[in-house]
């Protein structure tokens, strides 16, 4: 019965602080915006740190760019508005499938635009994100926002390697 | 992941070491890595800051970081990000623990590519004690001259070469300063470490290589002030 008691609030603190229909506060970031993040990555017990570059567009979606150890690119992708996806370059660490199902996912989750209710996102601060999906955790921490107009060339669909 | 391993060696490398347009090429290098070696023999530890440009094609203004990069003989390195965000990579001949600053403590990461960052780690003792012939069998080396030396490095892979086509090393005229290395990737993307306030022979103090409780940086920066 004591068991049961000291779950019981765990629960729903666990509950309150957790949704699956996550979307970000209206206002929390700009529409036009350059947002620069630092991550953790964890899967499988193992950590990665990753950076994220995001330039947002009201007209031209999302382009996204992440970062490894010492610069090196391991996903670039491009998110229309209109939700159409564009690869424009993939790794070993981020084979195309994981970065369809998986950044482009946690990517309109915490920014903005997804329209399916499966956003398991923890929102701890205004500028502290944790994703929590079966097989993996992405700890998200916004570094800085500049507002304003992005270059129109990072939403150009003909340049994406494959939709 | 073997090609990512790779990279992320090259990349590394870079960081062991810190132009002009007119370079000259050295018919032959060889004596000036057995110099290099030599000048690096007396140096049994390096502290410096580093400034780290991301230059992507993409955005028009480079993506900055800042730190410092400390290393010991035979084997031990720290580095170091201070801004935008707080990391320490710690490494040996035997091991790598990093270090993430969130939720206003530090917290210790359990690593992937720990045995690849080992090995990277390996290879920049071996560079930071002027031993640039331990590279060449992943590397082809080339020296170019100015009022410097530039290392130039091209991996002999062709998959690596594929996403890192070159890294330029470039040291001062007496080779025992580090004042920039460039890593180009064929798609004209580049990474720039600028070093400064290199000394070297410091005496670090105690934990600053601790892989379980690395002392602050500003203690280790505080022991430091008053080496030459």
């Amino acid at each position: 019965m004591r068991r049961k008691f000291l779950f019981l609030p765990l629960l729903l603190m666990f509950a309150g602080c957790v949704t699956h229909h996550f979307s970000p506060p209206p206002g929390l970031f700009p529409a036009n915006a350059f947002i620069t993040q630092r991550a953790t990555f964890t899967a499988r017990g193992k950590q990665f740190p990753l950076d994220g570059f995001l330039a947002m567009s009201e007209t031209g979606g999302k382009r996204f760019v992440i970062t490894a150890m010492m610069g090196v690119v391991v996903a670039d992708i491009l998110v229309k508005p209109d939700g159409k996806i564009y690869i424009m370059r993939s790794s070993q660490m981020f084979p195309e499938k994981y970065i369809r199902n998986g950044v482009a996912r946690d990517l309109e989750c915490i920014f903005g635009g997804a329209d399916d209710k499966n956003c398991p996102v923890q929102m701890l601060d205004r500028k502290h994100f944790i994703v929590h999906r079966f097989g993996y955790t992405l700890d998200v921490r916004i570094l800085d926002v500049k507002p304003g107009p992005q270059p129109a060339k990072l939403f150009d669909e003909t340049k994406a390697a494959k939709q | 992941m073997k090609k990512l391993a790779g990279i992320f060696i090259f990349a590394f490398c870079a960081a062991a070491f810190a132009a002009t347009n007119e370079l000259q090429t050295v018919a032959d290098p060889q004596p000036l890595l057995e110099k290099l070696r030599s000048r690096m023999e007396p140096v049994k530890t390096v502290a410096m800051d580093f400034t780290q440009d991301r230059e992507l094609n993409l955005f028009a203004e480079p993506l900055k970081s800042e730190g410092v990069m400390l290393m010991e003989r035979p084997d031990k390195i720290r580095w170091e990000t201070m801004s935008p965000y707080q990391t320490i990579l710690l490494g040996d001949e035997n091991s790598v623990a990093q270090f993430e600053f969130t939720g206003g403590k530090w917290q210790k990461l359990k690593l992937g590519f720990s045995q690849m960052l080992a090995r990277v780690m390996q290879q920049m003792s071996a560079m930071n004690q002027g031993n640039l012939s331990a590279m060449t069998n992943d590397y082809s080396v080339s020296v170019s001259t100015n009022n410097g030396f530039v290392f130039i490095m091209v991996p002999k892979d062709e998959k690596i070469r594929q996403m890192i086509s070159s890294l330029e090393i470039h040291l001062a005229p007496d080779l025992t300063a580090t004042r920039e290395v460039v890593m180009n990737e064929p798609n004209g993307d580049l990474t720039r470490i600028t070093f400064s306030h290199e000394k070297h022979n410091v005496q670090f103090p105690a934990r600053t290589f601790d892989q379980n409780k690395p002392l602050e940086i500003s203690s280790v920066e505080s022991a430091l002030k008053n080496a030459p």
